[in-house]
């Protein structure tokens, strides 16, 4: 399959984040982190500044990739839904379609059960807004013309 | 692949240090986490074995320039180098904006080398990719050891596509090209989305 780069405009955003929002109301989640299958993440709600979300990102995307495979070794397409269950926090990572996943981190004062269904809903929602995104070429704008010398000056300078 | 979020005003990027096992991409990684400032970098996670071989990945983002008013960040991600881990690189090459072909330099593990660069480039074609369409760079690891293969062997050897890439001499381990290495590519990865075309060798030194 032929990956896409992808461009969230700001309206795209607003309405991903509504749509995370309804779904930490209704499900009783706390967080919820959109990520590309490729670890990078797109979108978020709920998430605390102590919450590491690209490290969980990156590691969300590794092992629903992972557990993809072996769905394929078992002649599945897929395993639609992760589960990891924990003490006090547990995660919940399901499909939105072939490219991103959604993620959910939630506690002992809802069930997997109630994420699982309004993660289903959110994950149809966002997956609708995705589509349009990735269907859109890349507005020009800034984006137009070649880098200039200045801007791409070494980003990092090694220790002396 | 790149994701440009205009809410936020950022731009992440994806970049994966493949090679053959032991050639030194964690040590890559591991020298760019222990250089820059915590403000640069974030945490450095290894999925490794006891021994400290790469089973999985290792995962460090970093942020860099500022351009046109976009935050840029690159999310680095090594490849488990040894054989029987195909799969495993396969799942982490996803999406990749940038490569860096970590290679060995030690003429003993000339052969490993080419084969990781075939598996490279078969498992791109995975992803209906190929070498000529991501950025990527040589990386000619271990300058430090003795039984050496001598730089234009090495670049006869896995740089000779039509058109051939920036290469850098390294010696990852002490810190030598690491930042040369991640400062071409980033910047290679950069322009590929700023209409500009991707470098080759003799625009980027």
């Amino acid at each position: 399959m032929k990956l896409r780069n992808t461009v969230i405009q700001q309206q795209d955003a607003t309405r991903i984040r509504e749509i995370l929002a309804r779904f930490l109301g209704e499900s009783g989640a706390d967080a919820a982190l959109l990520i590309d299958r490729g670890g990078q993440l797109l979108a978020m709600d709920g998430v605390s500044q102590a919450l590491d979300a690209v490290s969980i990102s990156a590691l969300a995307a590794a092992a629903f990739s992972s557990t993809a495979a072996m769905a394929q070794l078992l002649g599945e397409p897929e395993f639609s839904v992760l589960f990891h269950e924990g003490t006090k926090h547990s995660i919940h990572v399901s499909t939105v379609d072939d490219e991103a996943i959604l993620l959910a981190i939630f506690d002992e004062r809802t069930t997997v059960g109630m994420v699982r269904l309004f993660a289903s809903e959110a994950s149809r929602a966002v997956g609708g807004v995705l589509g349009e995104t990735r269907a859109r070429p890349k507005p020009p704008g800034e984006f137009a013309a070649p880098l200039s010398e200045t801007e791409s000056r070494p980003a990092w300078t090694p220790p002396s | 692949m790149s994701v440009i979020n205009y809410a936020n005003r950022v731009i992440d990027f994806k970049i994966v240090y493949y090679g053959p096992g032991m050639a030194g991409k964690t040590a890559n990684l591991q020298y760019i986490h222990r250089s820059l400032p915590n403000s640069n970098r974030g945490n450095l996670i290894s999925l490794a074995t006891g021994d400290d071989r790469t089973i999985y990945f290792d995962f460090l983002p970093v942020s860099a320039l500022t351009v046109r008013g976009f935050q840029t960040r690159f999310q680095l991600y090594t490849v488990p180098g040894q054989v029987q881990y195909d799969a495993t690189r396969r799942l982490v090459l996803r999406g990749a904006d940038g490569l860096v072909f970590v290679a060995d330099s030690q003429f003993d593990r000339l052969r490993e080398n080419v084969e990781s660069l075939r598996n490279l480039e078969a498992n791109l074609r995975e992803y209906e990719s190929t070498l000529d369409e991501i950025p990527y760079v040589l990386q000619y690891n271990k300058r430090d050891l003795p039984n050496l293969a001598p730089v234009t062997y090495l670049e006869f050897v896995l740089n000779r596509r039509a058109s051939r890439v920036p290469f850098f001499e390294a010696s990852a381990i002490k810190g030598k090209g690491v930042f040369d290495t991640l400062n071409t590519v980033s910047r290679m990865a950069l322009a590929s989305e700023f209409g500009g075309k991707r470098e080759r060798r003799d625009e980027a030194s």
